[in-house]
């Protein structure tokens, strides 16, 4: 089987679904390691940083295993980063620790702040988490080719990017609120949605992902 | 815009095989391959927004545990969609061999009445959106009973005292299973929903009785629930559950369009 050119790098920092995000590469035939152990990532075109949890648990768990400098030299390498739930709100400078109000710190690629819905105390709100598909408004960038705008992926969270800095290519969702479920900074990519469980659409931006070059 | 629904489909599994259930009575169907091959399961999930498979043995063993791990890591091959099992989770390390193989979230039901402990220290791992709690029901003389064990242990508790329990633990969304509709194929029991007053602020899902498109879209139109459960293999598997979604999308129920 001939493999494509992407070398893909998942970050196994012990957060996330590991399991399905293969199974996606594996489908898609493209080459990958998953690593446990934080080393140079410089062999790699692609990482993916997954993630399910707490923001807190999450960044101490990074940084803690050395993976933090590690990813930060791949971003200024010029490699291609895509963070999934909360590995996309990881790539902010803060999350909120919801218990003790704490402020805690990202890994700052991206300006902005991440906390549990919703702004209002409002009663009617819709409950939580917020799971199930729901539809994503792109910016119809290069790696929405060939997906429909809007389309649906499938969320699973109570925390969100409440704040951030004006991002022109982000994607919008509404629940509740309107928030921002997937961004794009140059080489730097995110989704609060899950791609790999968002049916053959979420597939198709996980292969434009890995063809961007 | 308006909220959207699910269509959730569920496998019961025991011992190598899919099950039929029919008021918590099982009949075997077939294996792992008889599913892939009879119903070209990779496809069929395309018609779903979730799956849901339940390992249903009463105090399953390591061998119980290892034949499920095996079959499931199997069958999610050709699936993306998201992946919920459960079945005998006891424990925190139970729970982290599910997540393991490809979990999304788990599902609870015996230890939500006894063991608020475990579902504290799976959530502070996953997060509380990652588990599930599932409560079976039955009617005695009128009086909704809630079950444990697989429906042989009665709990002397209500469904509200429950919900409300629930509502105070970290846990994500509620399944609600009728045992007596239960694979009887006569409709979705929309009235339980009605005795209880849904405060809680967490996702609903109802289960049980499903046996036609028509009776996922009635229950769906309820503004109470989220989503809708069917373990009704042959009446849902093949085209079934294709239709059914259609159906519904022409009833105007709020649903993702793959």
């Amino acid at each position: 089987m001939i493999k494509k050119n992407a070398k893909v790098c998942i970050v196994d920092y012990g957060f996330g679904n590991i399991a399905s995000i293969e199974n996606a590469l594996n489908y898609l035939k493209f080459d990958y390691n998953t690593l446990k152990i934080s080393v140079d990532l410089s062999n790699f075109s692609h990482l993916i940083l997954p993630g399910v949890g707490s923001f807190e648990a999450g960044i101490n768990k990074l940084r803690k295993s050395g993976w933090e400098s590690k990813i930060k030299d791949f971003v200024k390498n010029g490699g291609y980063l895509y963070g999934i739930c909360l590995g996309m709100q990881l790539l902010f400078k803060y999350g909120t620790n919801e218990k003790t109000g704490k402020v805690i710190e990202g890994l700052g690629f991206l300006d902005g702040t991440c906390k549990k819905f919703f702004e209002t105390n409002e009663t009617n709100m819709p409950p939580l988490p917020h799971v199930g598909f729901n539809q994503v408004k792109h910016k119809n960038t290069k790696i929405w080719e060939g997906i429909n705008n809007p389309s649906y992926f499938y969320f699973i969270h109570s925390y969100r990017v409440a704040y951030a800095e004006s991002l022109t290519n982000c994607a919008k969702t509404s629940y509740g609120e309107e928030f921002i479920s997937f961004v794009e900074k140059f080489k730097i990519f995110g989704s609060q949605f899950h791609p790999e469980k968002s049916h053959l659409t979420g597939l198709n931006l996980l292969r434009n992902f890995f063809n961007l070059k | 815009m308006k909220l959207l629904k699910r269509i959730i489909f569920c496998l019961y599994y025991k011992e190598g095989f899919f099950h039929l259930s029919r008021n918590f009575k099982l009949q075997r169907v077939g294996d792992v391959d008889w599913l892939i091959k009879n119903f070209g399961f990779g496809n069929t999930a395309n018609n779903i927004d979730e799956l849901i498979i339940l390992l249903v043995k009463k105090n399953p063993t390591e061998k119980d545990f290892g034949s499920f791990a095996f079959d499931i890591s199997e069958l999610r091959k050709n699936i993306f969609i998201p992946i919920t099992l459960g079945g005998g989770i006891r424990n925190a390390k139970i729970a982290k061999s599910f997540f393991d193989n490809g979990a999304d979230k788990i599902l609870i039901n015996s230890v939500a009445y006894n063991n608020k402990e475990v579902i504290y220290e799976i959530a502070s791992e996953y997060g509380n959106q990652a588990i599930s709690v599932m409560i079976d029901h039955k009617k005695n003389n009128n009086e909704t009973n809630l079950y444990s064990e697989c429906g042989t242990k009665l709990e002397k508790i209500s469904l509200q005292q429950h919900l409300e329990n629930l509502s105070r633990l970290s846990c994500g969304e509620i399944i609600i299973n009728s045992i007596d509709n239960d694979g009887n194929g006569s409709g979705i029991d929309l009235k339980i929903l009605n005795s209880i007053n849904i405060t809680i602020g967490k996702p609903i899902l109802i289960m049980g009785g499903a046996g036609k498109p028509e009776h996922l879209s009635t229950a769906l139109s309820s503004k109470k629930i989220s989503g809708v459960i069917t373990a009704n293999l042959f009446n849902f598997l093949g085209e079934g559950l294709k239709l059914a979604r259609n159906f519904a999308l022409k009833k105007n129920i709020p649903l993702a369009e793959f």
